[in-house]
């Protein structure tokens, strides 16, 4: 125990919680980044970066919705469902109906909502806990979808609806512009708006919020609505690039939102970690895939990287915020 | 130390330790002796509870020496603390409710053989131990059937089972009513003449010189003294607590009364609260004393909205008001500083500013949108005029200690207006400087024409701030006292139902 190395590792410790503070876990994003520009000379290519911005969209889209619902101190699992669920069903009034394509997307989001404010209900009013309740949901919803289905796709969606899952804007995905718009105005309404405050304080403490006279049960269907809202346009967009509605498709959808939100540490009550998050976890199955890793190890590995990242995220706070 | 062999079970002495950026506990000295109460004394952050975490095993010490029974120790982990014949009693009770009150005792430990738990002995042995120490209780009840005074007594026996020559209890009155305390202090007198010795934490000085043999007294992690309690004024005491002394408990209010604000008549649940009727004028702080239980905060969770009422009616300034949601309440301009400002009051993970805007949000927005900057200012303002001891708006609340958590509670509802503030044990665990500063908020509110309720469960509190108290007893009012005939005495009589003499 020499002196001088424990000052050495003291400021170096301190650099790393500098930019720790400043950063959070953007810092991940960016030591990841660089670690795999050095690691494969493929990944700095503009369209190997272009493509991880596209694989992320449909979960970070997903993902934003989870994010409201965790911070609200709750959990909804029945989001893949109900985003599968949205995309064919968009799928069928376009196909089948031979309804407009922009009002099939407007009534598929909005009836996103409505099943998601209902998800709220039970949760809220029935007093059901929402593991159970969105539990129970995810496997009615993905019912619902096969009887609708008859569980075949459906296919030759026109190109006007596809260019919302695969087209361009020069070289920009439009997708991950619909991307920056939901989570920038997700992130404003958290940080700038009375509700985005309501949201903070239901999920720290119930009990306090409804005594500082803030509703409860309307704060928590308003984040089941969102997610509901949420799960409706990753599945649109699922839908889009897929130019089908694929009735098996997206089954992961929820855990990998969830798994989004953690690894980028929501509970810091921001919006933008979840992206990180996200980002993240396109990263490593993008640098995995360079590196061409079996698709096998793949699972296991991000497996273990979704646990690690939220263990390291608990003891990084445990020991910073470890005052007296 | 060999000497003090017969005298001393536990001598601690140049005791340190430190954390990132605070120096908690400096050169602190302890001695304890066998069979004594030996209170332990000071301001939050004065470092008690870093000095018990040390002698329990859940910090371990930077420097300095400990002796039990003459032998120096090292006191690792909490089992061998255990081990050592050390043992405590937090203020949040241990227990698991599903589990009897043996299994409670002896968990972890049950008398097996052969692995298989010995049931009968199992409940023999917690039954004599409940008769060595005095208690009156079935041993295989569920502990969560049990009152909280009766379950700490189930943490005390499992305690002692254990053997233990030294027992920490942490605030252990601080839930219990004046008749649940008095039997704990029975159980404490049978512990000293069995030669345990209790060290014992409370914020409540008149229970020092109740029942503890020895204080002694830290401020600011240092050591200040020990003292025979039987030779140390109260004055002293806080003299030595608060480093100065304390020239006037309760400051002097000057606020005049006016109109009737809040009136209450024939509030009922159906339950605790039973026919309630007062009224409260403007500039007038009435204080509601009684035991624990008797229905106070009730009546006062009915006023504010949080519960419903089965009957009775609450006009403010008048007129009447419904009162079905908390939000009604607000509306009504009612602030309610609640008993458990943890629980119920704050959001502790988040920064002082949004606790302070929380209620009145709505005064900080502009066209839908907060306005940061306005956030900033007012949640400065506050910090300023309340004296809330925080290195920024932006500090998470879980940081401050207990008084300035208060405060952030308080600003709270003075942010948001309220012409009605209702403080429920305002200065629960909440040492003696900020307790003051409460106080003088109290009058200032007061003076700025508001009227008050201040549910106390401390006599002298409530006699100090109160311009009239209020006596309740098993949810209905027992009696009103002025403030000329206030008296310890006749406020007792009419709380726990004496004949006026």
């Amino acid at each position: 125990m020499s002196g001088g190395a424990q000052k050495r590792n003291l400021t170096a410790g301190k650099m790393v919680s500098y930019a720790w503070n400043k950063l959070g876990v953007w810092l991940v994003f960016i030591i990841l980044f660089i670690l795999l520009a050095f690691a494969n000379e493929k990944f700095l290519l503009p369209a190997n970066l272009i493509n991880v911005v596209r694989q992320i969209c449909v979960n970070a889209v997903v993902a934003l919705g989870a994010t409201y619902v965790v911070l609200c101190g709750e959990i909804d699992l029945s989001q893949s469902s109900l985003a599968v669920l949205a995309g064919c069903g968009c799928a069928m009034l376009i196909m089948r109906a031979g309804m407009n394509i922009y009002l099939a997307m407007v009534i598929s989001l909005a009836a996103g909502t409505v099943v998601g404010a209902l998800m709220g209900l039970i949760v809220t009013k029935l007093r059901v806990q929402s593991f159970i309740a969105t539990l129970g949901m995810q496997y009615a919803l993905a019912g619902v979808v096969l009887l609708l289905t008859n569980s075949q796709p459906i296919t030759g969606l026109p190109d006007s609806f596809a260019v919302f899952g695969r087209g361009y804007v020069g070289p920009i995905p439009v997708p991950s512009i619909i991307l920056v718009i939901v989570f920038l105005i997700g992130a404003f309404v958290l940080k700038y708006t009375a509700f985005g405050r309501n949201v903070l304080a239901v999920g720290e403490n119930p009990t306090a919020a409804n005594l500082s006279g803030i509703s409860v049960h309307r704060t928590k269907i308003a984040v089941f609505a969102i997610a509901g809202l949420m799960s409706a346009m990753g599945g649109l967009l699922l839908t889009a690039r897929l130019s089908s509605g694929q009735p098996s498709s997206g089954s992961d959808l929820s855990l990998q939102a969830l798994a989004a939100v953690f690894v980028g540490g929501a509970s810091k009550g921001s919006v933008m970690n979840t992206l990180a998050g996200a980002l993240i976890m396109g990263l490593i199955n993008n640098g995995l895939n360079l590196m061409e890793v079996n698709a096998y190890w793949q699972k296991v590995a991000l497996g273990f990287i979704i646990v690690g990242a939220v263990a390291l995220d608990m003891f990084r706070s445990s020991h910073s915020g470890s005052k007296q | 130390m060999q000497e003090n062999y017969d005298e001393n079970v536990l001598v601690l002495k140049g005791v340190c330790k430190e954390f990132p950026g605070v120096k908690a506990l400096a050169d602190v000295d302890l001695t304890i002796r066998r069979g004594e109460v030996h209170a332990l004394v000071g301001e939050n952050g004065a470092g008690k509870s870093t000095l018990m975490k040390i002698l329990s095993g859940a910090y371990k010490k930077d420097g300095g020496t400990i002796l039990f029974n003459g032998r120096e120790v090292e006191i690792g982990t909490p089992k061998a603390a255990e081990k050592i014949g050390i043992s405590i009693i937090h203020q949040e009770l241990n227990l698991m409710g599903s589990l009897t009150v043996a299994e409670n005792i002896f968990l972890g430990r049950q008398p097996r053989s052969r692995g298989i738990v010995q049931w009968k002995k199992m409940f023999d042995d917690a039954q004599a131990l409940f008769q060595r120490l005095g208690i009156d209780e079935d041993v295989r009840r569920p502990v969560c059937e049990l009152s909280i005074a009766r379950q700490q007594m189930v943490e005390i026996a499992k305690a002692v089972s254990v053997d233990a020559k030294v027992v920490i209890m942490d605030e252990p009155t601080s839930s219990l009513t004046s008749r649940e305390t008095e039997i704990l202090f029975s159980i404490i007198g049978t512990l000293k003449e069995q030669g345990v010795a209790v060290i014992f934490i409370t914020h409540r000085l008149e229970e020092i010189f109740r029942v503890a043999d020895r204080l002694t007294v830290l401020r600011d992690g240092c050591y200040i003294g020990t003292r025979e309690v039987k030779e140390t004024t109260k004055d002293e005491l806080i003299a030595m607590m608060i480093g100065r002394e304390l020239t006037q408990q309760f400051p002097a209010r000057n606020a005049e009364i006016g109109e009737v604000c809040l009136k209450v008549e024939h509030l009922s649940d159906g339950r605790r609260v039973r026919d309630v009727s007062f009224e409260v004028r403007h500039g007038e702080v009435v204080g509601f004393a009684g035991l624990v239980g008797s229905g106070r905060t009730e009546t006062m969770r009915l006023i504010f909205g949080a519960d419903k009422r089965r009957s009775g009616r609450i006009l403010i300034n008048g007129r009447e008001a419904a009162m079905a949601t908390t939000r009604d309440g607000i509306r009504s301009r009612i602030g309610f500083v609640t008993e458990d400002r943890k629980g119920e009051g704050l959001l502790l993970s988040l920064p002082v500013r949004f606790n302070i805007t929380l209620v009145a949000i709505r005064k900080i927005q502009r066209m839908r949108m907060l306005n940061m900057k306005k956030e900033q200012q007012v949640s400065e303002d506050y910090v300023k005029s309340l004296h809330i001891a925080t290195p920024s708006i932006n500090q998470r609340v879980v940081y401050l200690s207990g008084g300035n958590q208060q405060k952030v509670v308080v600003a709270k509802w003075l942010f948001s207006d309220s012409e009605i503030v209702i403080l429920d044990e305002p200065t629960r665990g909440i040492d003696v400087g900020a307790k003051r500063e409460i106080y003088e908020i109290i009058n200032r509110l007061a003076s700025e024409g508001k009227a008050v309720i201040v549910v106390s469960s401390e006599m002298e509190e409530v006699m100090g701030i109160s311009d009239r108290i209020i006596v309740m007893r098993e949810g209905e009012v027992a009696g009103t006292v002025e403030r000329k005939d206030f008296s310890q005495q006749r406020i007792t009589e009419y709380a726990v139902g004496g004949t006026a003499s």
